[in-house]
Order: structure tokens, then sequence, then C-alpha cells
């Protein structure tokens, strides 16, 4: 193995005041397959984004570090500097124009061309060489091993295909140095993702250096030369070959650290409250497949997954907001997913993750949110004045909010002070607050602890305990945070691309719990 | 599902075509002179026409900002006029100075596009009104004022302000000079002819170039374009200027056939007839080509032609057939934003 | 989002005062353009106040105010039809514009509704392309009242009808007080006051709350139960209402009701002002539309005589218009960049 065709030293990148990057150091050998992985919120797609010039790094506020590029030191700034400098990527979500031919994408802005006009033109403005295209094509798909017609529209072949597309437009770069993979296998079947493998290996012989993202253990242990698990940001492990062992790389991904379970589990009949048959979210990078899953009365349901694999589809879908497949039952009933105002009439509620976007009314005040789904949504605090006349009970709505705000501890001026001005861990209890008022019998949260800070964590997880005991309100509690679903969870259903793994007790290993978000067999790790 | 989406392109020409037949036959006028019109409008519209569909392709929608291409080659001709450059020479400057500024304003106007993603169409209308405006500000109060008058002929009596009216007699003559053809009374340069022919074919090879598959992936994807490496303000940019550059020679090629210039109204509404056309043809506000636009402007202006005389010939009355036909004009855009934007959202959840 | 002015409003305000100053180097008589700065404000004020309802729903600006104007023309060619005269002629013209303005708010908000996020387009030319369908219906309604038809010739009714003998200057003439040689139109402003106050107590009621919440966060809303198209339909027609009253304080202003194409050059103003007076299009209070209204309907009033004394007539129309778009364009740009925030 030769020189370091890529190093990075103390990369550091923050989102506003969260620090998603810290201290990151790793060197890459030229030939050289290079895993990273880590769970979400690792920092592995910000790390690959700004080695690709992703507009969304220079957009918050670029990042610190110094990166070598082949011994020179660089700057990325855009996509199109990562491509002249010979970086290529592949996404997990395809960068494929559906519209067009498979010929078209693989040779997008690398076009041969006809000179019609002799050399005035340059490539931009000469005529484009369609046949020469397709047989271009034809040969690197060919090289990859995959057979398609490649004058077919990208958006009429298999998700399959479109993976080998996408591969072979990487591939076809002569000039390809650097290649970044995001969880290219993850829509692969075994076969396939075999397939790739092999090409993986063999561009890696011809020089061309790869990082490799994959939640799939085995793939890590199959082809990569080094391994470099992140966690929260930082490097916490750096595996050769000769010690990659999938147990490990599994507990490094998780983290160690068990806090004791606070909840007491309580053992009671099991009467589902709320069934999922089938039940198929098309959320855009969080697709539900086929969810079969009952939620039991009075309990806890912990959801889990790595990020984009599912877990925020099955609440938002219920709330129908995106459009779903399959059926879904609440105590018995059938639930028309469309008609939102019904489905939290029939005690179903949902707390959102996004909660500047989709769980506050940022411009109004605390007393306005807290009631807000009450009031409009369930007429509560209407009294009748003059004997026929609603009107808003004030003193009422005074009473609750001002009872709420000691009962959570939110910590602001006055009921008036507008939310915006709140702190993440106020603004998720002014959500609960809200939530409670609705009094549902099923409330989703959606995780209920991002950007909050710790002491309110504390808080809001003793709610939502509470709530669900004083209440008797089921929850399911969807987060990437395992420790606090399994503090407060009584079951913890753990997806993966898309489909239930398993459904685990909280007193589940660590490691039980990394096959099951990696999607791994168990018995195949040993 | 492929011919379903045929049929979907083809509903709204077949309605033009159905309504373009009950009015034939209640205007009561030959064949012969409805073609004469046909051919003669499309002759005169068919480049606007085509400067919309580089815009569509990016996925900027319709670039109601034409209208400023139109208006620079407006100006040209009467700020040459102003210099006394007549004949050959005259056309020739105006033809050059035009088409620079107008790619100098399209740089301009595809910039602050690139500023308002999301909302280009609705931007490039109040931008084109807005053009309007500065453009009668220039020739109502600037000439005579700010701007010296070489030639009396132009200006009002009162010494300020373009006459409404301003013969182009010199330069057409040069242009008819040249070889032409006759379609019914009118008179038809060569010349312009070959123009259209090249600009058609212009926009045909563009788009089988390496800068037309950007300009085509910026317009599905804008966001997927980006990450191939592609740099989608640039093509953007590029875009427009070619736009504002287009509707330029085609408000020249209008004019040069008409051989006079209404100061103040020659150019207004041209960009919403323009966008009716190329809609009536058969495209969507994502999709667009040649096609498209030479069926388009022939369906529409047929239309045109026939619905006042239908009107008149009908229910004696030729206002009846005005109104219906700016209520095709705008009711087609109109029709064609809501059917696009629902199939937008469609896909979306 | 304060009402604080900000630089626009300083400009614009400037703008103004330069131009009253000029005006009394001119030798105008102030006093009278003061009295008439009233009437102008007033008489756009209500088709100022039609943006608020849309804007605060989140439904953006309602480009699309022809629809409500038309509702207004046919509301008052009704009451010309019936001989309504004066006050009660006036309000009876009023009422008879909101059956309309409720059907056709209805039909508006039905579209609107299938175009979110790009409301303004769709708008602008829903505007255009209803209008040649009222033309047509202008034209061949049964209206029998002499005075409203073409006297000779042609068909359908004319193109401005005269309202000297209905309800003409019914409101400019009620309470009028004068101060020297101010005359300061009470009746008119205290009209004015009570459409303003009817807007500011419905953004108090639960509808009107709910409205401005949806506004503000439409997937918040949704997922609290609340059917946002249904709010969405409520504020469209509250807007086309609005516009159609808007129409008939402006024809009893001026006189005349104008059919036709009149209609469309109303919405570009009416935007402008409300965009002047400070809302920059996702919030806006009576304050934006009142104080938009008067600076804008004020530097119209000013710049025609002195356009005038300069021999430019049509310079004041053209400069109004460039300050209209390019307000409008500024708000645009200014949204993006709030957007990217």
């Amino acid at each position: 193995m030769g020189e370091y065709v890529l190093e990075v030293r103390n990369l550091e990148k923050y989102y506003g005041q969260n620090k998603v990057l810290d201290n990151v150091n790793l060197s890459v050998r030229k030939g050289e397959i290079y895993g990273l992985i880590g769970a979400n919120g690792s920092g592995k797609s910000t790390f690959m984004n700004i080695l690709f010039g992703n507009s969304v790094i220079s957009g918050t506020g670029g990042y610190k570090g110094e990166i070598l590029f082949e011994g020179k030191s660089v700057q990325i700034r855009s996509t199109t500097e990562a491509i002249r400098r010979g970086i290529g990527m592949i996404y997990q979500e395809f960068m494929l124009i559906p519209e067009m031919t498979v010929a078209e994408n693989i040779k997008l802005t690398r076009e041969n061309t006809k000179n019609i006009f002799g050399k005035i033109l340059k490539h931009n403005l000469s005529f484009v060489d369609r046949k020469m295209d397709e047989k271009e094509a034809e040969g690197v798909l060919e090289q990859l091993g995959f057979e398609i017609d490649n004058t077919y529209l990208v958006k009429n072949i298999s998700v399959n295909a479109k993976q080998f597309v996408e591969i072979a437009r990487e591939v076809n770069r002569e000039d390809i140095k650097l290649l970044l993979l995001d969880e290219p296998t993850a829509v692969l079947n075994d076969e396939d993702a075999g397939k790739l493998m092999r090409v993986l290996k063999e561009l890696a012989q011809k020089g061309t250096s790869i990082i490799f993202c994959t939640h799939r253990l085995h793939e890590i242990c199959e082809v990569c030369d080094h391994v470099t698990v992140l966690r929260d940001g930082r490097v916490v492990s750096d595996y050769e070959k000769e010690d990659l062992d999938m147990r490990t790389l599994a507990k490094d991904m998780i983290g160690y650290d068990v806090a004791a379970v606070k909840k007491q589990h309580k053992n009671q009949e099991k009467k589902e409250i709320l069934t999922f048959q089938d039940f198929s979210v098309h959320m855009p990078g969080e697709f539900l497949d086929r969810l079969n899953l009952d939620v039991y009365q009075g309990e806890i349901l912990g959801l889990t997954s790595l990020s984009g694999h599912g877990k925020l589809a099955a609440g938002y879908g219920v709330m129908g907001q995106f459009s779903v497949t399959g059926s879904l039952f609440c105590e018995g009933g059938k639930v028309d997913v469309k008609d939102v105002r019904k489905t939290i009439a029939k005690g179903i509620f949902l707390l959102p993750d996004d909660r500047k976007n989709m769980g506050l009314l940022l411009e109004h005040s605390v007393r306005d949110n807290i009631i807000f789904s009450g009031y409009y949504g369930r007429n509560l605090f209407q009294k009748k004045a003059g004997g026929f006349f609603p009107v808003k009970d004030k003193k009422e709505i005074e009473r609750y909010v001002q009872e709420q705000i000691e009962k959570l501890d939110i910590k602001c001026e006055s009921p008036d002070q507008k939310v915006k001005e709140l702190s993440g861990g106020n603004q998720q209890k002014v959500c609960i607050a809200r939530a409670v008022l609705v009094a549902p019998k099923i409330l989703f949260v959606m995780e209920p602890t991002r950007g909050v800070d710790i002491g309110a964590k504390e808080k809001i997880l003793d709610m939502l305990v509470q709530i669900n005991r004083e209440h008797g309100t089921t929850i399911v509690a969807a987060s990437s945070e395992l420790e606090e679903l399994k503090r407060i969870s009584d079951r913890i259903a753990v997806l993966c691309e898309g489909k239930l793994s398993c459904i685990l007790p909280p007193e589940a290993s660590d490691e039980e719990f990394a096959f099951a978000f990696t999607g791994e067999e168990e018995e195949d790790g040993q | 599902m492929i011919k379903k989406v045929q049929r979907d392109e083809l509903i709204v020409p077949v309605t033009f075509i159905l309504f373009s037949i009950i009015c034939f036959f209640l205007s009561g006028i030959s064949f012969l002179f409805l073609a004469e019109q046909v051919s003669l409008r499309f002759i005169r519209n068919i480049i606007l026409v085509l400067a919309l569909i580089f815009p569509i392709m990016a996925g900027m929608g319709l670039n109601f900002a034409v209208v400023i291409g139109t208006m620079i080659t407006q100006a040209c001709f009467i700020i040459v006029l102003n210099f006394n450059i007549t004949g050959g020479k005259g056309a020739g400057t105006v033809l050059i100075v035009s088409l620079a500024a107008a790619a100098g304003v399209g740089y301009i106007i595809g910039r602050l596009l690139n500023k308002v993603r999301g909302r280009e169409m609705v931007t490039s209308i109040v931008v084109g009104f807005l053009a309007n405006y500065i453009y009668q500000l220039i020739f109502v109060a600037g000439f005579g004022t700010v701007i010296h008058v070489f030639n009396k002929k132009l200006v009002l009596s009162t010494g300020i302000g373009v006459k409404n009216m301003v013969d182009l007699k010199t330069f057409k003559e040069v242009f008819d000079n040249l070889g032409v053809f006759s379609i019914g009374e009118a008179k038809v340069s060569m010349l312009l002819l070959a123009m259209i022919l090249v600009c058609g074919s212009f926009v045909f090879y563009l788009m089988h170039t390496p800068l037309g598959q950007k300009i085509k992936a910026v317009g599905m994807s804008e966001e997927k374009a980006a990450n191939i490496g592609i740099d989608t303000d640039r093509v953007r940019i590029i875009v427009i200027v070619l736009s504002t550059v287009f509707a330029a020679l085609g408000q020249f090629v209008y004019l040069q056939n008409i051989g006079s210039l209404n100061v103040y109204t020659e150019h207004l509404d041209t960009e919403k007839f323009a966008c009716a056309a190329l809609l009536a043809g058969g495209a969507s506000i994502r999709k667009a080509g040649v096609k498209n636009a030479f069926i388009g402007v022939v369906l529409l202006h047929t239309l045109f032609v026939l619905s006042p005389l239908a009107g008149r010939n009908t229910f004696a009355n030729a206002s009846l057939g005005e109104y219906f036909r700016s209520f095709v004009a705008y009711g087609i855009i109109a029709f064609a934003l809501v059917v696009n934007l629902r199939l937008e959202q469609k896909e979306e959840s | 989002m304060d009402s604080k002015i900000k630089l626009p409003q300083i400009i614009i305000t400037v703008f103004m005062i330069a131009l009253f100053v000029l005006a009394a180097f001119l030798d105008m008589d102030i006093p009278e353009l003061v009295s008439g700065s009233f009437t102008k404000f007033v008489m756009n004020g209500v088709l100022v106040l039609a943006m608020i309802p849309m804007i605060n729903a989140g439904v953006g600006m309602n480009f699309g105010l022809p629809v409500g104007i038309v509702a207004g023309l046919l509301g008052m060619c009704m009451a010309i039809q019936l001989r309504m005269t004066g006050i009660s002629g006036f309000l009876g013209a009023v009422l008879l514009s909101v059956i309309p303005a409720v059907i056709l708010g209805m039909v508006y908000a039905k579209i609107l509704n299938m175009v979110k996020g790009k409301e303004d387009i769709a708008a602008i030319f829903i505007g255009y392309s209803f209008i040649p369908i009222m033309n047509f219906v202008w034209t061949v309604i049964p209206f029998t009242n002499r005075e409203m038809l073409y006297p000779v010739g042609a068909e359908g009714l004319r193109p401005k009808i005269s309202l000297e003998k209905y309800f003409g200057n019914v409101l400019n003439e009620l309470l009028v007080l004068r101060i020297g040689k101010l005359s300061v139109p009470l009746g008119l402003l205290c009209a004015y006051a009570v459409v303003c106050l009817f807007v500011y107590l419905f953004f108090r009621t639960k509808s009107g709350t709910v409205m401005l919440a949806v506004g503000e966060n439409e997937k918040f809303c949704q997922l609290s139960g609340i059917r946002i198209d249904n709010v969405r339909t409520m504020a469209i027609v509250l807007s086309t209402v609005i516009g159609a009253v808007g129409i008939c304080v402006y024809a009893q202003t001026y006189g005349f009701v104008e059919l036709y194409n009149a209609p469309l050059s109303h919405s570009f103003p009416a935007v402008s002002a409300i965009l002047i007076g400070g809302c920059i299009g996702k919030r806006a209070k009576i304050f934006h539309a009142v104080l938009g209204t008067y600076l804008y309907q004020t530097i119209y009033l000013l710049s025609a005589p002195i356009a005038n004394a300069i021999l430019i007539p049509q310079m004041s129309e053209i400069v109004r218009m460039i300050i209209t778009n390019g307000i409008i364009l500024y708000a645009f740009l200014k949204q993006e960049r709030r957007k990217q925030q």
C-alpha cells in the first residue's frame, strides 16, 4: 500500500450549537477500502458531505480542521470542485435523473461528442454522440457484471438496477481517485451485494481508494482493509483487517454504558389497542415497509432504528402526513389515516420530532401553544356566555397553563412569552403540556429528547412515564436514543431497512440490539 | 402508462382543434385567407415562443420576463433611429446591440431568479411589469430631457417623449430587397425565414449537447444535478440569457416584418400570448419542445384569427369573440398551472 | 414580526414629504391636497384590507382581487337595476355583493387549494382569465335600466356607469368637518374604521386565531386536527367579500361603476400598498394596511399635479407603477432571504 490519498486532521463541524464532528482524524491509503461505521448521529454522513463539498456544509457555516488530498491541503467548497479533484460519491438515495435513460445518466456531464463544427465549439456545445455513450455505458455495466438495456428510462428500472447505474456512473470516471459510498448495499439483495463487493475490490486493486459506509457488518468485515468506528461525532476505535470482529464492531457502534432501568415494568394483560396491518408509509428518506405490529393498551412501546430506516414513518403515517397502504385498527375499528381530525377524535395524538417546523407556533405565546390542540382540536375551554354564545374560558385557561408550567418546570418569564425565545428543552415541555391537555389514548412521541439539555431530558422522560401511569395513556416513543428507550419502555421494536427487525425487552443486551439494528442474524456473527 | 401520458399531452391541442373547426364554420371565411393569416402570424411569433422552451427545460417554469427581450429590441430601434442610422447599417446595428444588451440583461434576470427559487414565474411576471414601466419612463420622460434628441421626427411636438408610432420602413426595405415571397398581401423576407429556421434548429441542436443534458438534469431535479457536480446556478443563468436573447431576436423579426413600431403597446402581453401558444401545443410547465412551439403557434393563432370573426358572424358582436380569445389565452395558462402543480403535489406525497 | 417602521417605510415617507414640499413650491393648494388625501385613502383602503385574511392564513398575497371586485360590481349593478339610492342604496349594494362574493370566493378557494405553494402566480392568472368571462357576462346580462346600457348601437352594459343618481359620494358627503380650508370626510373615515374594526375583531375570534396559526405553521395545525383547507377557504372567502365591499366604497367615491377590464388594475396597487405599510407577506396587520394605503395613495395624489406642472402628465402614473412593482419585487426577495435564515 502506497502513500495516503486522504488525510483528515482535527475535523470539527457544528450544526448550530450541536457539535456533530469532534476532532476526527483518519487517513486513507491509495487503493485501500476504508470502512466507516457508526449509528445515527455518529457523524458519518456529515463527514462524507464535507469531503464531497455538499452545499449543506457551506450553508451551515463550513467546517474546521484540515483536509489533505494527495498530500496537499485543500478546501473543498463545492461538489463541482470535489469532482474535479477526483472524488466521487454514491448516495444512499439515488442521484439519478429519472426521466433520462440509463446511458444518459451514466455519461451525464461526461458525454462523448461529435465535432460537427470542428473545434470551434467547446465540449458543452458539441453534439452528443448517443451511440458512443450507449456503447460505453454498456461496457461499464458489463464490467460490473450487471446486464440491463441502457436505453431504458431510469424511472422504469428496479431499485436494484438503479444502484448499479449509480455505481456505474462513478466507476466510469477515469480520473476517480477516491470513491465515497454511503450505504450502497442497503437496497441490494445478497447476490447483488456480493457483486458489488467484487467490483469494489477490483477498483481498489486498480488504485482507487474507497470509503465505505454501511451498517451491514459482515460486508465491512469482508472487504475493508481498515475500519473506523464513529460515535457521537468522535472516533471511538480503529481496526486493521486482521482484528475485525463483528461483535466488537457492533458494541463499539452502539456504546457500552447501560443506565439502570428506571421504570418498573407492569405485568398486565395484553390487550391490543392499535394494530398495524401491512402498514407501509411512503415517507421520503424513511420508508416503512409493511409493518405488522400490535400495540398493547397501557404500555410504552419504544420504536427505534438507524436513521432513515423507518422509525419516524409509523407515527407520521398514522397522522396522515404521507401516503400509506395497508390498514390500521384502533380498538378494533379501522382508522382512516387521511382524516386527521377523526384520528385525533379517536384518541390518537402525535408530538413531532421537528419541533420548529411542526411542533410549535414559534411566534405565539407559551399559553397559546399549550392550549392550542385542546382548544381548537377538541373544543375545550368553551363556556357559554349569555346562555348560548360560546366564548373562550380565560380563567380556566390561565389556571391550566399555570399548573402545567409549574408541574413541568417550564422556564419562561410568563405565559405570554413567545415560544421561540425558549430553550429546546422548555419547548419540548410546552409540546408535552399540549399533548397532556388533549388527553389522548395513544400518544406518539418522535425523538422526544432531541436537542434537549440533560436536565430537561430527565424531566421529559419522567413526564412520559407519568402520563403513562396516571392517565393510562399508551405511548409509542420513536427515538434513536436507545438508552432512553430502555429506561422508559415496556417493549422496544427495532426496525431495519423499513421492516420490523424484532421486538426486544428493554433488558436485552446491547449486542442483541446491535444485531437487530443492522438486520444481521446473530448466528452469522459467530 | 406511457399511452396515458401521451393522451394527457393531447387533450389541450385536440380541444384547440375542435374549437378552431367550430369557429371556422361560424366565421365563414375562406381557408386560404385563414392559412395566409396564420402563416404570417406564425412567422412573426414563433421565435418568441421558442424562447420559452429553455427555462421550462431547466425547471424554471414559464419565463414571463421574455417581454424584456422584446422591449430591448424596440428600444434599440428607437435609439438607432435617434442617431439617424438608417438602412442596412442601422438594421445590423440594431440586431447586434439588442442581442448583446439582451444577453447582459438576461444575466441580471437570471441572477435575480436564482434568488427566488420556487417562485420564478411570479417573480418573472413582476420583473416584466417593472421593466415595462421603466421602459415607458425612458421614452415618455427621458427623451428630450436627459437623452438628447438627434432625430426630431421621433419626438412629440412638446419636444419631450417619443411619439406613439415610429416608422421602421427604412429597415424593412433592406430585408425586402434581399428576396421576398408574399403571403396574401404581406411580404415576408427570405432572410427572416432563414433566421427562424436557424433558431428552430439551434434549440433542437442545443438539446442534444452536453449543455442541453445539463439543462434537462437541472430541470428534472436540481438537488440531484447539484450532487452530480453540475453548477445549477450557472445553468439557470445561461438558460435565462438564451431565453432573453431569443426574445430580442424574435421581436426583431416581428418588427422587421411589420415595418412600424407602436412604441408603448407593441410588447404588451406578448409574453402571455407566447406562453399560451406553447401550452396550446401540448407543452406543460415542466416539459416543452420545439414541436410544441410549432404546433402551438399554429393552433393558438388559428383560434385568434377565427374567434372574433366567428363572434361577429354569429352574434353580430365581434367583441364576444375577442373575450373568448382572451379567455382562451389566459385560461390556458391558469389551467396549465393548476394541472401541473396538482401533479407535482401528487408525486410528492 | 413587529410593526416597527423599517427602511422602506422611511424612504417612502421621506419621498412623500419631499413631494409635499415640492407641491408647496409649485404653489399648490396644500389644504385641498390633504383633504383629497383622506378621500383617496379611504377610497382604496378597503381594497387593501382584502389582502389581510389571505396573507394571514398563509395563502399569500391576494393577486386574485379581481374576483372580489367583480362580485362587488355585480352587487352594485343589481342595486342600480333595483334603483336603490342614498345611504340605504349603498348599504343595499354592499349586501347584494356579499352573496356573489361568497360563491365566487368558494370557487376561487377551491382552485387555490389545489396549487398550494404557488398561489401567487395561479391567482394572477385566475384574475386574468376571469375577466374575459365576466366581459361576456356584462355583454349579455339582461339588465334593463337604461342608464346602465350602452346608449345606442352596441349590446350590453356600458363600461362606466354613473352613480350620480344612485349612491355616488353618499359616504363622502356624510358628516364633513371643515376646519378652515381643510375638509375632513368624517363619515367616510368612520365607514373605513368600521371595516377595520370588523377585520380586527375577526382575528380575535376563534376562527380568526386559528387562521393566524395556520398561516404560521400549517403542519402544526394539521397535527392538531385542524382542517387546513377549510380554514384557507374561509380566509379566501373573507378576502373576496372584503374585496367586494372595497370596490363598492371605491365606486361611490369615484362616482362611477367601472366594468370590463377595470378590475384588473386594482390588484397590484393593493398588494404593494400593504407591503409599503411594512408587511412582508407573512403576517399582515391592520396597521400595515392603513399606513400603506395612506402612503401609497398620497404619493399618487401628489405626483399627478406635479407631473402636470413639469409638462409630462403620464409621469405620475408611470412612477406609481414603478414603485408598485418595485415594492412587490423587493418583498419577494426579502421573503426568500428570511426563509434562508
